[in-house]
């Protein structure tokens, strides 16, 4: 059978496509990229499984989404920087390389054959002090296309979930804030897109959405989620020694975010 | 299945052909007897806070001296470090090699390599560079030294020239100036007042900055001091904390006190 003889058929089969990946990361765990005064922060809640990963010396990558997906593209990720940083040297190794001529190809091919099943993800990759700038995000979404972010960037499970979170992080100061701050934004955000991916019906109408969202306690929804899910948070810091600037963020550096995110939304 | 953490590999599909593979049936056009091209000295020994690792800067070719800032004890990941007496062509890549799979390695499969996987995959490379040891022009006797943060302690490995690995207990030394040292390096060991593994950091480097000197005293591939450049040995420290390279300024006071000056001549 040709789908593309019949192109009525074709679009519906795209359009299937994507009501089919929406559907199964919708009610994902977003994740947060934001600017502090020291570099990157990727944030994020998960459950006993690691989420956020580290691609190069200054790379790194989250996924919301199918996690052997997640995975498939996080190898893809590291092998091409990896040959690249060997074969010609460290400083080569660009985002902008691995998302233009790497994961938005191969995510891209996956989901145009139609026959096989699509890369169930969104990704989410930072680079700090590259080429492009000091704060610079990349996000992938399912069907390949992507988009470059500075300062802060966010993937959740549905396109609304990106908008909502992303009222909470524009206009920040991303080169001046410190970790705490900057953590305690990305909570903030990652709650609201907990909250729209898991709305059984996303308003498409941006107004109601936002009326909605504006009901939203944020610290309920993130008191709820903690239930079950920890904080999972690395930075890529500047002042890290040595040529690796990725380290994972201890829960005591996160607890003042936190407890500071519980006592301003109870006033 | 294939785990997908081996860097070798990576590199074998992207077109990467070791040196010596590429050797085929060359041979040189002497009947060379098999004489490792080893001019430098490097020595290692286990002091108070871990291992200490030391080396000249001096690059020669038969008489000549070709480089006087030759860096030979080369950092492979934050706690362990190669250091080259052979070819160094081959000797640079093989630590790039490392550099490269170990943190591959980790970033591929979430986890850090074992120290004892790490010493065979230098052994293993030594012996793909088997052609070129055996033409004469490409042997590399490397001592491999880092901190096992498992058994919490320094650990020093040296190989021979077909990739054999033996742990050292207290101290090493290799390439053309060892034959110089060595009886002094037991003789300082056993009665010298105190053991290497006793002394604290200064006197760790004053010691090591004794030796090298004595090197120099009769092995002319040896460089010592060089004041009109100001050119001082590379010595590195390796310690629960990782890596430490010691810094100009700390080498000339230490220089001062134990080979020209006050302690010069005390043990």
């Amino acid at each position: 059978m040709m789908l593309s003889d019949e192109p009525y058929r074709w679009a519906e089969a795209v359009a299937n496509r994507r009501d089919y990946i929406e559907d199964q990361i919708r009610a994902g765990s977003p994740v947060v990229g934001v600017g502090y005064e020291d570099g990157i922060l990727l944030l994020t809640l998960s459950q006993n499984q690691q989420k956020v990963f580290e691609v190069y010396d200054r790379i790194t990558l989250a996924g919301i989404g199918h996690s052997t997906d997640i995975e498939k593209l996080r190898q893809a990720a590291i092998d091409m920087a990896h040959s690249i940083g060997f074969n010609y040297s460290e400083d080569d190794v660009t985002l902008r390389q691995i998302v233009y001529f790497g994961l938005g190809p191969a995510i891209k091919a996956g989901f145009d054959d139609v026959v096989h099943s699509p890369f169930l993800a969104r990704v989410l990759l930072a680079e700090l002090d590259g080429q492009e700038g000091a704060q610079v995000f990349y996000s992938v979404d399912y069907d390949g296309a992507f988009h470059r972010h500075e300062g802060w960037a966010v993937v959740g499970g549905v396109a609304e979930a990106d908008v909502m979170m992303g009222r909470e992080l524009s206009g920040l100061d991303t080169g001046a804030l410190s970790l705490s701050d900057a953590a305690g934004a990305a909570l903030r955000a990652w709650a609201m897109g907990r909250w729209v991916g898991k709305m059984d019906e996303v308003p498409t109408d941006a107004e109601q959405l936002e009326h909605k969202a504006g009901e939203v306690d944020v610290a309920d929804v993130l008191e709820t989620e903690l239930k079950d899910m920890e904080v999972e948070a690395v930075v890529l810091g500047r002042s890290q020694l040595g040529k690796n600037k990725y380290r994972n963020v201890d829960a005591e550096e996160i607890a003042p975010a936190l407890a500071k995110f519980k006592e301003t939304d109870k006033t | 299945m294939q785990s997908g953490g081996d860097f070798v590999d990576l590199l074998r599909q992207t077109g990467y052909r070791f040196p010596g593979e590429n050797l085929g049936d060359v041979q040189s056009e002497r009947d060379l007897p098999f004489e490792p091209t080893d001019a430098t000295t490097i020595l290692a020994f286990q002091y108070a806070d871990g291992v200490l690792v030391a080396g000249d800067r001096r690059a020669t070719a038969g008489n000549m001296v070709l480089y006087d800032r030759a860096d030979k004890v080369v950092d492979l990941d934050a706690f362990s470090v190669m250091a080259i007496s052979g070819s160094p062509s081959i000797a640079f890549e093989i630590a790039r090699i490392l550099e490269h799979a170990f943190q591959y390695y980790r970033r591929r499969l979430l986890q850090e390599m074992s120290l004892q996987a790490k010493l065979r995959r230098l052994s293993l490379l030594i012996k793909d560079n088997l052609p070129l040891a055996m033409q004469g022009i490409g042997a590399v006797i490397p001592i491999f030294a880092t901190y096992d943060r498992v058994d919490a302690r320094g650990k020093i490995y040296f190989y021979d020239a077909l990739g054999a690995q033996f742990e050292s207990a207290d101290f090493t030394t290799t390439g053309s100036g060892s034959p110089a040292i060595r009886g002094a390096m037991y003789y300082l060991n056993r009665w010298g007042g105190r053991r290497f593994v006793e002394m604290d950091r200064d006197a760790a480097i004053g010691h090591a900055l004794q030796l090298l000197d004595t090197a120099s005293e009769y092995d002319s591939a040896t460089g010592r001091y060089e004041r009109s450049a100001d050119i001082f040995p590379s010595v590195k420290t390796i310690t629960a904390s990782g890596l430490a390279e010691i810094e100009t300024e700390a080498l000339r006071e230490l220089y001062v006190q134990y080979v020209d000056g006050e302690e010069a001549g005390r043990a």
